[in-house]
């Protein structure tokens, strides 16, 4: 049975690339044959964060308008070697994606026996986003803990229980998660950020995982890592412990607490 | 704005065809004299106006007991108009009601029904009106989200998102946070109220008086909370306990 995952949140910037990056490794590490697509037409951003832009020859688009074969536009990621990555085109506008194209590749992905396809959505409303959350089993929305980042998902949860195949044919509507990133617990502590608590209860979702603000993020995009690789940060904790519930694991929630500062860095302002 | 994937290359069609079903209020002729549908109709819009004012109405013929002429035909729908209903079809079985059917330019619906003279009559005149039950919402309503609830209360066991609206032309019963807007009576019943288990309105009208609410007062925010209509003011409370 292959699922298929939407990566979405409205709202552009909030980690929505990093995330479906994050959780395509995740699941691709515990066994899973994995494919992550880029949604977002005309801003190719995920092949960068994956690590494999020098090798995208064909494109999603390519493969929906019919110049090349799937197999062709398929990117196998070096480190995994069950996960694969179909880039955006950067040339075409967003147009280009169809309907019926974007069913006759999910269809060829499946019958090819992916365990998983994620849809990295685009920011916004429009018909990139409406395309990636369409076919979709279930969501990850991707929220900052701010107000407007809150906002837009509310939206886009709305759009998940109306604008779907799943909600259109009535059969469970799609499955909804709710993901956090950029959390910073002295912030919360200190009432600028809003808790999780707060977040919850506007959406009326449970969480599926907090990933705390790090810089590690930023150097992990940059050298074109998921950061869920990089062991030794929190953020990537944060998110594995987002992939194992996503893959119905129970575990408590980390890092929504300040770290604990050391003696001399208490004293030095370290 | 978003577009369903199945026109999402080709322009939108003009039209959708659908073949549905609507509940249609059906008033039986035993006579065709305006002077008395008039009469008897004027009372039953005043009794629900909410429920009967321009509200569509099929003409059944089969209790006449003989095919109308076109000029009582004309009558009729000329009194059923005024009394605040619109005709839009027709019920009967013969080759007359087909032709006057053609003239008056009204659909036959329901062209199968037998003749009915045998039938006897019961049709206790001042039957109530049954009652209509509310709008069901058991989903959050999203931001973006627009729920109408037609000629009746609307009721959301969840909540109410900011930039989500809840309309009723009953009462709007929330039995979560209301972080959106609410507007009861919105077709003018005055005696229509806003209830919600959690304030945090951005707008709440009854029968369009409305207000805004650009800070939350603090006797108000988070507590449950009613509006309702006090003459031409929009009152609004913590429901007290």
């Amino acid at each position: 049975m292959t699922e298929i995952i939407v990566v979405t949140s409205g709202k552009g910037g909030v980690g929505k690339t990093t995330t479906s990056a994050s959780v395509a490794c995740g699941l691709a590490k515990r066994g899973k044959r994995v494919v992550v697509i880029d949604f977002d037409i005309g801003l190719r951003n995920l092949d960068l964060i994956m690590g494999c832009e020098r090798r995208v020859v064909y494109d999603f688009v390519n493969v929906i308008q019919g110049d090349c074969t799937l197999k062709q536009a398929l990117i196998r990621d070096k480190r995994l070697e069950n996960l694969h990555v179909l880039a955006a085109s950067q040339t075409r506008d967003k147009d280009a994606l169809t309907a019926d194209g974007v069913r006759r590749v999910l269809d060829e992905l499946i019958a090819e026996g992916f365990d998983y396809i994620l849809c990295d959505s685009p920011a916004g409303i429009e018909k990139g986003a409406h395309l990636a959350m369409y076919y979709a089993d279930r969501a990850v929305v991707v929220v900052n803990p701010e107000v407007s980042s809150v906002r837009d998902s509310d939206r886009i949860l709305g759009l998940l229980a109306s604008k779907t195949q799943r909600a259109e044919k009535g059969n469970g509507g799609v499955k909804e998660h709710l993901l956090l990133t950029r959390y910073n617990p002295r912030r919360v502590a200190s009432g600028e950020m809003m808790s999780v608590d707060d977040v919850k209860e506007i959406l009326g979702l449970d969480v599926i995982g907090v990933v705390p603000e790090s810089p590690d993020v930023l150097a992990a995009s940059n050298a074109g890592v998921p950061v869920i690789l990089n062991d030794e940060s929190d953020a990537s904790l944060a998110y594995d412990d987002a992939v194992a519930r996503l893959l119905g694991e129970t575990l408590p929630l980390r890092f929504l607490e300040e770290p604990k500062r050391g003696f001399f860095a208490r004293m030095f302002g370290g | 704005m978003m577009t369903k994937p199945a026109d999402a290359a080709a322009p939108a069609p003009a039209i959708d065809i659908r073949f549905g079903q609507v509940g249609l209020i059906q008033v039986r002729l035993r006579s065709t004299d305006p002077g008395a549908i008039l009469d008897e109709l004027t009372g039953r819009v005043a009794s629900a106006p909410l429920f009967f004012q321009r509200t569509g109405i099929c003409l059944d013929l089969t209790l006449l007991g003989r095919d109308p002429q076109l000029e009582e035909m004309r009558g009729v729908m000329d009194a059923v108009r005024r009394a605040g209903m619109l005709p839009v079809g027709l019920v009967g079985s013969s080759a007359a009601v087909e032709a006057l059917s053609a003239a008056l330019e009204l659909p036959v619906l329901a062209p199968f029904r037998p003749q009915t003279q045998t039938i006897p009559v019961v049709q206790p005149p001042e039957r109530a009106e049954p009652g209509i039950p509310a709008l069901m919402q058991h989903q959050p309503i999203r931001s973006g989200q627009r729920i109408y609830a037609r000629s009746r209360d609307l009721v959301v066991t969840s909540t109410v998102g900011a930039g989500a609206e809840v309309i009723a032309d009953g009462c709007v019963h929330i039995y979560g946070a209301l972080r959106g807007r609410a507007v009861a009576g919105a077709r003018g019943e005055a005696g229509s109220r806003v209830f919600c288990q959690e304030f945090h309105a951005e707008l709440v009208s009854v029968a369009g008086v409305f207000r805004v609410f650009e800070t939350l007062p603090p006797e108000l925010a988070g507590k449950p909370v009613q509006a309702w209509l006090d003459g031409d003011d929009l009152r609004v409370a913590p429901l007290s306990s």
